[in-house]
């Protein structure tokens, strides 16, 4: 782990100097104030473009705070997950291919440490920005909707957050493993199709990471399944454990792979 | 002389094909040795090996007793295309290295300069390296290889990338670190080989072929020999058809290769009196490292 | 809709956020070397596809070398 702060160091300065430090929270917070504006004002749209029969009445259903905060999650497990896989699969795929990390793997380095330094500025990017565009999500649905329970709010922020790092670990990991490419499909597969699996097949089971979004969803709206929600979150953490240490396998045993 | 690497039976296979077979030899302490060999001999392979990138199917590498601890602190590594962290200005990346490679904050940065500055790159390091041109690339990449101060510098093709001028510079950097490091590199340019070497290594398809210092080697292949320049091809080829000696010709050149001393300048003079051909240069010289290259390599064909 | 009526205090944080968004895509389109694909394409894609646009060009335009 000595390497760490140096290696960080590094991802930091390329993430600010990519801007990925402003386009990814610009975009999070984005979706999250614009999700409860459309929503709010949907009707007056739809009637200001015009083209409506006056005697047509739109039954919109009336929202709940949560619901609106769930649909930003929504957003966020799609145009979020696209983002995690393709913007950031090459972390440490990439390196190996273009020969920049040679001089990296001819030194003393920690691959711990090494894989730490990226889960460390993914973290900081994704959880970060994620939890900002949240934050600005739900004052938005306050102004609009009205208020939701702070702390049910801080629960659902941290169920999420660990949901967004089993996604972080599984991206680093095929990284890892896989040329940027193959490690870009497998993230969409295991992200955004697994995802959409266990929501079609998911009602035969209930311990899932894929499920935490949803009972993410459950401590807002105070209807939370205990048992399946804990279980969920423990199977989560050991999962992330194990991809961090497969990750630093991966990563020293294809030091032979980096570009020479 | 204090030995600081002994590498032994060194192998490397990729499924079938070996890609480096068995290769033994060791290096001394503070001396330079060129790994020399036709594209796809295994040179990049053999250095891989020596700085850890690559794991060897079998064979052993043992580092001398000075080197302690974590040996990747005490080698530095120069691959044949230097890559690197194009959003990295050159002072950035070069101090990062040597952080990585040990050196403490205060140290890593003035060291960082300082080799800057021995590589010629010190108006050029606060820009960023995706600007740089190939050269300096490789002044960069020389300038991590050494910014640790390692013992044993593994250099792929230092020079083989660069123009006259910058190979000549490169070169006159390398024999002054060559004073207090150990240095190995791969080359096939065989003028560089000669001018920083105490010793050879010839590879041909994975295997040592011959090794030995620059004077061994020649003493073993290149027998002195006559250069005797004809003014065109005809008169060179009349000569080599009248020659008492063996001899060979290329173009205008004939070459007559000399045994035990044998024949003598006067004699070669006066056979060529006879002939009444013209020449314009007759010498005795020693084979250049090329030819004796084209012997060895021609040898184990 | 009547102009007053629209809460303009809740709608420009949006508008504000589109245009650092175009204009961050815009300045890195300008700085970096080379794209996937001409950079006057993405320079349009940036600026007609006001949300998805950069983030589109920092996914698949923007190479990572």
């Amino acid at each position: 782990m000595n390497n760490f702060s140096i290696l960080f160091r590094k991802e930091w300065r390329e993430n600010v100097r990519n801007f990925k430090i402003l386009w990814i929270p610009l975009v999070f917070i984005l979706f999250g104030i614009s999700e409860p504006l459309t929503y709010y004002y949907l009707p007056q749209i739809l009637n200001a473009v015009g083209n409506v029969p006056s005697d047509m009445v739109f039954q919109l259903p009336e929202y709940t705070p949560d619901q609106i905060i769930m649909s930003t999650i929504g957003q966020y497990q799609f145009i979020g997950m696209l983002i995690v896989a393709f913007g950031f699969a090459g972390i440490i795929a990439r390196e190996r291919k273009n020969g920049t990390a040679t001089m990296l793997y001819v030194r003393p380095i920690s691959y711990t440490g090494y894989v730490f330094s990226k889960l460390a500025i993914m973290g900081i990017l994704i959880i970060g920005s994620a939890c900002i565009g949240l934050l600005a999500n739900v004052y938005y649905t306050n102004v609009l909707y009205g208020a939701v329970d702070a702390v049910a709010f801080i629960g659902f922020l941290g169920t999420y957050s660990i949901w967004l790092l089993f996604a972080i670990c599984v991206v680093i990991c095929s990284s890892a493993a896989f040329s940027t490419g193959i490690a870009s499909v497998v993230s969409i597969l295991l992200l955004v199709v697994v995802q959409l699996v266990d929501s079609l097949l998911g009602t035969y089971w209930t311990i899932s990471p894929w499920k935490l979004p949803m009972y993410a969803g459950q401590i807002l709206n105070g209807n939370l399944d205990k048992t399946p929600f804990f279980w969920s979150l423990t199977v989560t953490v050991v999962v992330v454990v194990l991809l961090v240490v497969l990750a630093v396998y991966l990563a020293k045993r294809n030091v032979s792979k980096a570009k020479i | 002389m204090k030995t600081l690497l002994h590498v032994h039976g060194l192998t490397k296979e990729y499924g079938k094909e070996k890609a480096l077979d068995q290769v033994t030899f060791s290096l001394n302490k503070n001396t330079a040795t060129a790994l020399i060999g036709p594209n796809g001999a295994g040179k990049t392979t053999a250095l891989s090996m020596l700085a850890g990138l690559l794991k060897q199917t079998s064979g052993t590498v043992v580092i001398g007793a000075d080197l302690k601890g974590d040996i990747r602190r005490e080698i530095g590594f120069l691959p044949q295309y230097p890559q690197f962290y194009s959003w990295l200005t050159a002072l950035e990346f070069t101090e990062m290295v040597a952080k990585l490679s040990g050196l403490d904050g205060k140290n890593a940065k003035s060291q960082a300069e300082r080799t800057l500055d021995f590589v010629g790159l010190t108006d050029a390091k606060n820009k960023k390296t995706g600007t740089f041109s190939g050269g300096m690339k490789q002044r960069l990449g020389l300038a991590q290889a050494i910014v640790h101060k390692p013992g044993l510098l593994l250099l792929d093709e230092p020079v083989s990338a660069l123009d006259p001028m910058g190979r000549r510079e490169i070169m006159n950097l390398l024999k002054e670190l060559q004073e207090h490091t150990t240095i190995l590199y791969s080359t096939h340019i065989l003028n560089d080989a000669e001018e920083m070497t105490d010793q050879l290594l010839f590879l041909r398809k994975g295997q040592l072929v011959e090794q030995g210092s620059l004077r061994e080697v020649r003493d073993k292949y290149a027998n002195p020999l006559f250069k005797i320049l004809f003014v065109n091809t005809e008169e060179a080829a009349k000569f080599v058809e009248m020659s008492p000696w063996p001899a060979r010709q290329e173009n205008e050149v004939v070459l007559i290769h000399l045994e035990e001393n044998k024949p003598g300048m006067n004699e070669v003079l006066q056979v060529l009196a006879k002939s009444n051909l013209q020449l314009s240069k007759v010498e005795r010289a020693s084979a250049t490292l090329e030819e004796i290259f084209l012997q060895v390599v021609n040898k184990h064909e | 809709m009547d102009l007053n009526s629209i809460p303009w205090m809740l709608i420009l944080p949006v508008l504000i956020i589109q245009l650092l968004l175009i204009i961050v895509a815009v300045i890195d389109l300008y700085r970096v070397k080379y794209t996937n694909g001409p950079k006057w394409m993405w320079a349009l894609i940036i600026i007609c596809f006001s949300i998805i646009g950069p983030v589109i060009y920092f996914i698949v335009g923007r190479r990572n070398e």
